[in-house]
């Protein structure tokens, strides 16, 4: 029950996107055509968990028994970072469509504030290995499903009439300012 | 081979220096960033005891509890630190309790990210006000909508009843595990 | 020849230009996060531009040392140092604030405008004007934070910095403090600047016109008149 509650609020009450604004530099990009927005989801996901369970031992078996916390920022993201390399390769070598479809999005994650962020909040929240591996499945699944709702919406957009000065970035800012208002009518599920 | 071994030889110094400037750093930073958690810590212990003096922490692995005691060194009452789930994510209190643990003295909101402007009203004075005195026995209750009847009732805030109910359940939570404490003689 | 540019346009060319958070589309995720009041917006973009400045400097002296192949490895160890620094030194001296901020401080390594001036700039160019280029930018960022801030802080909860600024009568427009508040505003925000330089790029177009125009009609003119 506890775990089921971990990965409701992760993936919609506290949305990683609409209501913790981690993710929003893809958010913005790769939202514009639906079929992208889930291959991009989808490498999230994939990487969210794997760095949840990385991370996770990185913090509770070396850092914290050996009092060098402090290093946690530098060692979370170049854990990340060559943990992306090798999930890019490892796929590259196994299956081509795979790679063919989440290849390009790989190295974009690197730099995605919503990994580094799932690492920091686990460590903060003092999660358990399940409880992480629940919450960067859920915040994986929220990422997801945001990207795709907003990808959706834009498709949409594309068709209609936006003033000159509000095309691009300022309306889906907007739009997305609406979909957090209507995210918010999930709080109170927990 | 040679810009190999630059390679390795650049990053490992840069990350040697780095290790190094981050330990010195924080052999200055930690001691101070344990004393503002202390601090803290103190500071709500005795807004919820407004007479204690000192204090103690109970030795226990599921309750954060402390003894309050006064000037002559007479215990007085517990400071007890329970935590739920709220409307939006973690409620932490802080409750000052008397010493048969059958009054709040006060409470403090010590953590909670509910919505602002609505559930944030639980850290305001008019909500937490009606905690000061309230019985507990046989645990504390709300009514909403209406003004409270028995010494052991609390009003709903209007628009953040989920929030205040909330409040409610983490201090009888935190009671019980107290009450079972007491019983036991751990108090 | 023009490749040097003045160092006055270094660091304007920050302030609006080409503005991380309005311009550039960087560092988002704090600028939306933490912008509920004008102190948190300072606090954040003062120990960004604290990273910024920092790590640009090293990383520009150190720049011919650094190979090639592994400089963005170590331009990310050089910020993430630099950010526990900060994050250390506002745990120690200022507890609220950085409760206040939460995971966002950390997070200053994954914020985009540092290692993008760190990659465009700072490994190009001598520390001094490096160092100007991050306080630009910095700068910039500020300027961004604080507007939002404030934006948000004044209609959202009547206040600014903490004193009251609007009337007991004005009801606070719960939506800025919210999530959605802070898209909102920054969708805005980021249209009315788009508005106005295309309305500044088009007068400055009109008048270009109307000057070349007016220079052969007067020739033409005199032409006919001789």
């Amino acid at each position: 029950m506890e775990l089921f509650i971990i990965f409701l609020s992760a993936a919609i009450v506290n949305n990683f996107v609409l209501s913790l604004f981690l993710g929003i530099c893809p958010f913005l990009g790769v939202s514009n055509k639906t079929s992208s927005a889930v291959s991009m989801g989808m490498a999230v996901t994939f990487v969210m968990v794997l760095t949840s369970i990385v991370s996770w031992i990185l913090f509770f078996v070396i850092l914290v028994p050996y009092k060098i916390e402090f290093l946690q920022i530098p060692s979370f993201i170049l854990v990340i970072a060559s943990l992306v390399q090798f999930v890019e390769m490892v796929i590259k070598k196994v299956s081509q469509p795979l790679y063919r479809a989440l290849g390009i999005f790989l190295p974009l994650i690197t730099t995605n504030c919503a990994i580094l962020g799932l690492a920091l909040l686990l460590s903060m929240r003092e999660y358990s290995l399940i409880q992480s591996v629940i919450f960067g499945l859920g915040a994986g699944v929220g990422f997801t499903m945001a990207l795709f709702i907003m990808a959706g919406i834009r498709e949409e957009l594309e068709l209609t009439d936006v003033p000159k000065p509000f095309r691009g970035v300022p309306i889906t800012l907007i739009t997305a300012g609406l979909l957090a208002l209507a995210f918010m009518g999930f709080a109170g599920m927990i | 081979m040679k810009s190999v071994i630059h390679m390795i030889a650049t990053l490992t110094i840069i990350g040697v220096v780095a290790g190094g400037l981050l330990s010195e750093v924080n052999n200055w930073a930690n001691p101070l960033i344990t004393a503002n958690q202390k601090a803290e810590t103190e500071k709500a212990i005795f807004l919820v005891q407004p007479n204690g003096k000192s204090y103690e922490p109970v030795k226990s692995q599921e309750l954060e509890i402390y003894k309050v005691f006064d000037e002559n060194k007479n215990i007085i009452g517990y400071s007890l630190v329970s935590a739920g789930n709220g409307f939006q994510g973690k409620v932490k209190i802080m409750t000052g309790l008397n010493n048969d643990l059958s009054k709040i003295e006060m409470i403090e909101i010590l953590e909670q990210v509910e919505t602002p402007g609505l559930g944030t009203k639980i850290t305001e004075e008019p909500f937490k006000k009606q905690f000061e005195g309230l019985q507990t026995l046989p645990q504390v209750k709300w009514v909403k909508g209406k003004a409270p009847e028995n010494p052991n009732e609390i009003e709903t805030i209007t628009g953040a009843t989920i929030s205040s109910k909330a409040v409610v359940d983490i201090i009888n939570f935190g009671l019980g595990k107290a009450r079972s404490l007491k019983e036991k003689g751990a108090l | 020849m023009k490749e040097k540019k003045s160092l006055g346009y270094e660091y304007l060319k920050g302030l609006w230009e080409v503005n991380p958070v309005f311009k550039q589309v960087l560092g988002m995720c704090p600028a939306l996060a933490v912008t509920v009041s004008v102190m948190n917006g300072l606090a954040m973009a003062l120990a960004t531009t604290f990273v910024l400045v920092f790590s640009s400097l090293l990383i520009s002296f150190i720049r011919k040392l650094i190979p090639n192949q592994v400089r963005i490895a170590a331009f990310i160890v050089i910020i993430a140092t630099f950010v526990t620094i900060a994050d250390l030194v506002m745990k120690a001296k200022f507890p609220e604030l950085s409760k206040a901020l939460g995971p966002f401080v950390p997070l200053i390594v994954v914020n985009c405008i540092i290692l993008g001036r760190a990659e465009a700039f700072a490994s190009k160019n001598s520390p001094f004007r490096s160092l100007i280029d991050a306080l630009g930018n910095g700068t910039g960022f500020l300027i961004a934070l604080v507007v939002m801030g404030g934006i948000r802080e004044i209609i959202g909860s009547r206040t600014l910095l903490g004193y009251q600024v609007l009337p007991n009568g004005f009801e606070p427009w719960l939506i800025m403090i919210l999530p959605a508040g802070a898209f909102l505003t920054l969708g805005l925000l980021m249209g009315l600047a788009n508005f106005y330089v295309d309305r500044k790029n088009r007068i400055e177009k009109q008048e270009l016109v109307q000057k070349y125009r007016k220079t052969p009609d007067s020739v033409e003119i005199k032409g006919q008149e001789a």
